[in-house]
């Protein structure tokens, strides 16, 4: 799986880094960076509660 | 719906009681009396307007009342239709005020994304991992100012200097500012309070909060231009929005914002919390058995039964429907977290302290929206790094009698409360 930001909506508010810190990280610049090119299987609820409370809905999960 | 129709002039207002001095001058299980009775029965319900004998606006003609926890989230999940640019308190506050006092919580996207992503690295779950050594080495030292004394005002002692410090700390404000910031932070609510009055007209002291306030602002900017440091106020003075600075007065209510947002707020999750310890003593033995293990799920439940911030407002961006209810352009709706928090949809006896609640879906940092509170990590690592010094050192420390409590609308204010313990070395 692969989560893919979109750019125009992510303002940084860090749910997604609060609910899985090894795989989201706001830089120092303020822009989400995504830790993991691929993310294992077994994330899978994470990366679903990260999407479901993304409060601009930025993000998404690529099979 | 017949209401539909109803203009905000024409719609009656719902019997029950939001608006008085004497709601908010009370405790929160008596507002939690009424509020079950609107979770019950009328969950968005229409309400006159708050009566403080300032900032009486003749236009303002009330304000939708949100009390479940499923529409507060909806309602800050949906910013393009319920707006935080009008103000995010009840009253009608001057734009003038709004502008030099709220910072970017009183912002709306684009400009509200923009900002706040200034200050998002600064608050990140791994960046307060960084310095939680040092939120840590705070609370040691102010519990070592306390821990021979035996009995202290547990307010002004302990609960009003763990967040002063570490924000002060984060800011960049110096020894010699961090009184007068903490101490005048507390106008932003407490403005109708006339025990913090003292005889003061509320405007002109509000006014001069926010010239002390924003006096020490200018001075730190200027300083931060000519020697730049490690802090966040560093990191306003560089930053660069579409290409360019922020203004000084635009610093400056980001300043202010900073510090009420980071005062006001864990001081009254601290002092909740130390009352909670000393109603609820089954609780408290239970959290003992396993202090390092059981204190950050009991953090959570202490932050639900504080909820420090008690109603935020926006405002309709344009005609639009929520629970039913038709909302018209214009029209003020105020989010009651602390009747989200007590709602039984979500909690289990919401009325009873569970330090072992899980899942605990409290709303007290918000509803997960773009105004989701940037400091919650902080706060979390406070509260925790505070607790567990006080009841590793003083293990009976105990509060004594009833909390003198503030009579605002936003914050969930302690103004003092006495604490015992047996000192330190004495046992």
């Amino acid at each position: 799986m692969k989560i893919v930001v979109d750019r125009t909506k992510c303002s940084s508010i860090g749910l997604c880094e609060a609910t899985a810190p090894d795989i989201f990280e706001i830089g120092a610049d303020g822009a989400l960076t995504i830790l993991m090119d691929e993310v294992p299987a077994d994330r899978r609820a994470d990366l679903e509660s990260a999407c479901e409370n993304c409060p601009t809905q930025a993000l998404s999960i690529e099979e | 719906m017949t209401t539909a129709a109803l203009t905000r002039a024409e719609r009656p207002y719902d019997p029950a009681d939001l608006s008085s001095v004497e709601f908010w001058s009370g405790t929160a299980q008596d507002r939690e009396k009424v509020f079950a009775e609107l979770r019950a029965h009328r969950p968005i319900s229409w309400h006159e307007p708050v009566k403080n004998g300032m900032f009486e606006d003749p236009n303002d003609q009330g304000f939708w009342a949100v009390v479940r926890h499923a529409d507060l989230v909806e309602v800050t999940r949906r910013p393009g239709d319920f707006l935080s640019g009008e103000g995010i308190a009840f009253e009608s506050i001057p734009r003038e005020l709004l502008d030099a006092a709220q910072g970017f919580i009183a912002m709306d996207p684009p400009r509200h994304t923009k900002i706040r992503r200034l200050m998002a690295a600064a608050f990140t779950p791994k960046q307060l991992a960084r310095i939680d050594d040092h939120i840590v080495a705070n609370s040691r030292r102010i519990v070592d100012d306390i821990a021979g004394k035996g009995r202290i005002d547990f307010v002004t002692e302990v609960a009003s200097l763990v967040p002063m410090n570490n924000i002060c700390d984060m800011i960049g404000i110096p020894e010699q500012h961090r009184r007068t910031v903490a101490y005048e932070s507390q106008f932003a609510d407490g403005w109708r309070d006339p025990r913090l009055l003292q005889g003061a007209d509320p405007l002109a002291r509000l006014t001069q909060t926010i010239v002390t306030v924003h006096g020490i602002a200018h001075e730190l900017i200027a300083a931060r231009r000519s020697r730049p440091e490690n802090d966040l106020m560093t990191a306003l003075v560089q930053a660069e929005v579409d290409g360019e600075r922020l203004t000084d007065d635009e610093i400056s209510s980001i300043f202010v914002l900073l510090i009420i947002a980071g005062n006001d707020t864990t001081r009254q999750s601290i002092s909740h919390g130390m009352k909670a310890l000393t109603d609820f003593p089954e609780q408290r033995a239970w959290l003992m058995e396993d202090l390092d293990g059981r204190l950050p799920m009991a953090v959570e439940e202490i932050i639900r039964w504080a909820t420090p911030i008690m109603t935020f407002r926006r405002t309709a961006a344009h005609d639009t429907e929520l629970g039913g209810q038709h909302i018209t352009q214009g029209d003020k709706v105020i989010m009651f977290y602390s009747s989200a928090n007590m709602d039984t949809e979500v909690f289990d006896h919401p009325e009873q302290l569970n330090l072992s609640r899980s899942p605990n879906k409290h709303v007290a940092f918000g509803g997960g929206g773009i105004h989701h509170c940037l400091g919650a990590q902080l706060a979390r690592r406070q509260i925790t790094a505070t607790f567990r010094e006080l009841l590793t050192r003083l293990p009976d420390i105990h509060t004594v009698g009833e909390p003198e409590l503030g009579n605002g609308n936003f914050f969930h204010t302690v103004m003092s409360m006495q604490a015992e313990f047996t000192p330190e070395g004495k046992r």
